[in-house]
């Protein structure tokens, strides 16, 4: 069952990766928002499961993606951050000792799964801002793009998740 | 001694936690040495093979369009060539004074040119970078100017031994002298992050004299022949200092559209270098 579980979730890693870095890094809606998806795979992991996965699974995902963009070290700064602070974000929404290999989706407890995934979202992308920052300039134009591209984001994951459910369902 | 340790065990996911946000910021902060490294950049074996089989699907998709460019590209260069051929056979009715010039020597050419493909072009964000299928195999190497068929693209940053990474004028760390087409005045040319299609030339005398649709070129640099193009003045700007003038200016290349490139390989570099080190 947890292997099942893993050998999903590494597929999951790669195919977010590959999304991430040959598409959605190649959309800019108005040229300003650029969806920032990969952090679904932190979002889609099961509840109970153990930290150190979590964090470290987290820090390689950032890693990979900042390997890809030539941006050392900001995404994985922002992703084990989000990472660390998953269980009690879970916590803040879901209530407590439910069962451990429960996915966090759009079709159980609806309103917990968006503000659960609005407030990764949000903390993601602050973070991301405020890492770049450090080394930017020109803070109105970056404050409209991260806005716009969180909005998007949003509306992107809880598409993908409203969308994989109905195809479990179907094949039970 | 016990108590530390179990403080170390109960909260071990937060130290690992920090040990590795420690170790992203510390690739945070040393960006400047570290993009000299290949591995953790887009130019090494695994990334650079992946942006290159997406990229040959949008080629394909591109074929038509490129070679209608092509096309109307040749036919200027025949134009042109048969403008120069009537030229020629105007002046060799001056055969002989025209041979008492030539030296006798083949001249040595300052500049060859290495044709490379674009693999992956980074615009989503300010840091923005270009990966093409050329590397170190095929001679190049970092510092080396990089042009398109319209202007100036940008500067190579990394190389491994097939591919490398170049610094496009749209990147706020890119930074390069040029001046107008009639003026020897130089600027500053840089990108204020803002629209991929506008950079800014700062550091014009006060007194230069522009019209909107003058031409803007590389002065005297390390890196770029002279009189390539950059691109065309659009309009003055506010600059920050009073003593200068500040334009915006439309850059040559389109950056969206970017496919082939011509890295300039300067055979003198390498001399130039070596004698201006040795000013002690």
């Amino acid at each position: 069952m947890k292997a099942i579980s893993i050998l999903k979730e590494i597929i999951l890693f790669v195919i977010l990766v590959l999304l991430q870095v040959l598409l959605f890094n190649r959309i800019a809606v108005f040229g300003l928002a650029v969806p920032i998806l990969y952090i679904y795979f932190l979002i889609k992991l099961p509840y109970g499961r153990n930290r150190f996965y979590v964090i470290i699974s987290g820090f390689l995902l950032g890693l990979v993606i900042d390997i890809f963009l030539n941006t050392p070290g900001m995404n994985a700064a922002a992703t084990t951050i989000v990472a660390t602070l998953r269980t009690i974000i879970l916590n803040l929404f879901y209530p407590k000792n439910e069962y451990e290999e429960l996915v966090p989706n759009i079709h159980v407890s609806t309103s917990a799964f968006i503000k659960y995934t609005i407030t990764m979202v949000l903390l993601h992308q602050t973070l991301l801002f405020f890492i770049e920052a450090f080394t930017l300039f020109n803070i109105t134009s970056t404050l409209i793009r991260i806005s716009s591209s969180l909005l998007l984001t949003i509306i992107l994951i809880l598409a993908l998740d409203s969308l994989s459910i109905r195809k479990k369902k179907v094949s039970g | 001694m016990r108590n530390l340790l179990t403080f170390i065990i109960r909260n071990s996911s937060w130290l690992v936690a920090i040990i590795l946000i420690v170790i992203s910021f510390y690739l945070v902060f040393s960006y400047n040495s570290y993009q000299r490294s290949v591995y953790l950049t887009s130019a090494n074996n695994v990334t650079g093979w992946l942006y290159e089989t997406s990229n040959k699907v949008t080629n394909f998709i591109h074929l038509r369009k490129n070679n209608k460019f092509l096309l109307e590209r040749n036919a200027q260069l025949e134009a042109e060539l048969f403008a120069l051929k009537n030229y020629l056979s105007d002046r060799q009715i001056d055969t002989l004074r025209t041979n008492a010039f030539l030296s006798d020597s083949i001249p040595v050419s300052q500049f060859s040119f290495i044709p490379a493909e674009v693999t992956n072009v980074s615009f989503s964000g300010p840091n923005n970078y270009i990966t093409v299928n050329k590397g170190s195999e095929h001679g190049v190497r970092p510092d080396m100017g990089v042009v398109s068929q319209n202007g100036v693209v940008g500067v190579v940053l990394t190389v491994s031994p097939k591919f490398s990474v170049i610094i496009p004028i749209i990147n706020p760390k890119f930074r390069l002298s040029g001046k107008l087409k009639n003026s020897s005045n130089t600027g500053s040319i840089s990108w204020d992050g803002k629209n991929l299609n506008i950079a800014q030339i700062g550091e014009l005398p006060k007194h230069e004299v522009f019209q909107p649709g003058d031409t803007v070129m590389t002065s005297f640099s390390r890196i770029f022949p002279r009189n390539i193009v950059i691109g065309y003045v659009i309009e003055q700007i506010p600059s920050k200092d009073d003593n200068f003038n500040t334009l915006n200016l439309r850059i040559a290349t389109d950056f969206y559209s970017v496919r082939d490139i011509l890295v300039i390989d300067d055979k003198f570099y390498d001399e130039q270098n070596q004698l201006e080190n040795s000013i002690p």
